[in-house]
């Protein structure tokens, strides 16, 4: 089972690889959320593989259903602010919020 | 065994088309179809609950929060991203991939197993009792989630007045 296990972490890391390659190099802020959504992806394996291989796979699914829930309510936020973002500046390149005044 | 590694490879493939799609939508019906492997991998590792949350809140809802913020801002959209970072890519994530293996397999002959202990009671006990602070926090997230919302598409109030 810890064989099983250290595969779940594999693939977990090659998810976060992904995302957090995208964080960095793309420029379309939604690309970036879905970016972020890739790692939290990895994340949530991780913690369910964890919990099924230590044999609390409750108390895992409860951890991940919460992180579900504030994952839902940051995406609803962040989509939110990019549609403000884009209504002001028509664009959705990430470099054109370093151009704030002030 | 063999499933499990088919499904981990789908979760990571359609992960990577979401990212290097250029078309936003399919990139978020990728993510979607990620979400659905990784919600059946939940289920084959016994996780049920967690994986219909994963299925119908992240494959579901967010997809449907990505195609609407897509159609929002479909006009004028495109943006230039740099020629080299879709190409670069697959040598980078090849890279890694060898080094990730390595680790992995290093890890594997040094580090001991994780002590498991045998779980007590149902999914209900182990959410309504355990982890009840969870469930106020999960509460308090959603409502700031959903004043948040309110907050950004408020409309100023001379357009009120009108």
């Amino acid at each position: 089972m810890s064989n099983l296990w250290f595969l779940y972490l594999f693939f977990s890391a090659l998810l976060i690889f992904t995302g957090i390659y995208c964080l960095l190099t793309m420029r379309n802020l939604i690309k970036l959320f879905i970016a972020v959504e890739v790692i939290s992806k990895g994340v949530s394996l991780v913690i369910i593989a964890t919990g099924a291989v230590k044999n609390s796979i409750l108390l895992a699914q409860s951890l991940a259903i919460t992180y579900i829930v504030v994952e839902v309510s940051l995406v609803a936020t962040a989509l939110a602010l990019i549609i403000n973002i884009y209504k002001k500046n028509k664009s959705l390149d990430v470099r054109s919020l370093s151009k704030l005044k002030g | 065994m063999i499933i499990q590694i088919l499904l981990l490879s789908g979760l990571v493939l359609f992960s990577i088309l979401a990212i290097l799609l250029k078309d936003l939508l399919k990139a978020a019906l990728s993510l979607a179809v990620a979400s659905l492997f990784l919600g059946i991998i939940f289920f084959r590792l016994g996780a049920s609950y967690a994986g219909v949350f994963e299925i119908s809140v992240v494959a579901g809802l967010i997809t449907v929060l990505f195609a609407l913020t897509v159609a929002l801002t479909r006009k004028d959209s495109e943006v230039q991203e740099a020629r080299l970072t879709r190409l670069v890519f697959p040598l980078f994530f090849v890279i890694f991939l060898i080094i990730d293996g390595l680790v992995m397999r290093s890890l594997l002959q040094q580090v001991p197993a994780l002590p498991a202990g045998p779980e007590t009671g149902t999914f209900g006990d182990v959410l309504w009792k355990a982890r009840t602070f969870d469930l106020v926090a999960q509460l308090g997230v959603i409502l700031a989630g959903v004043l948040a919302v309110l907050a950004l598409f408020r409309k100023k109030e001379e357009d009120k007045d009108e």
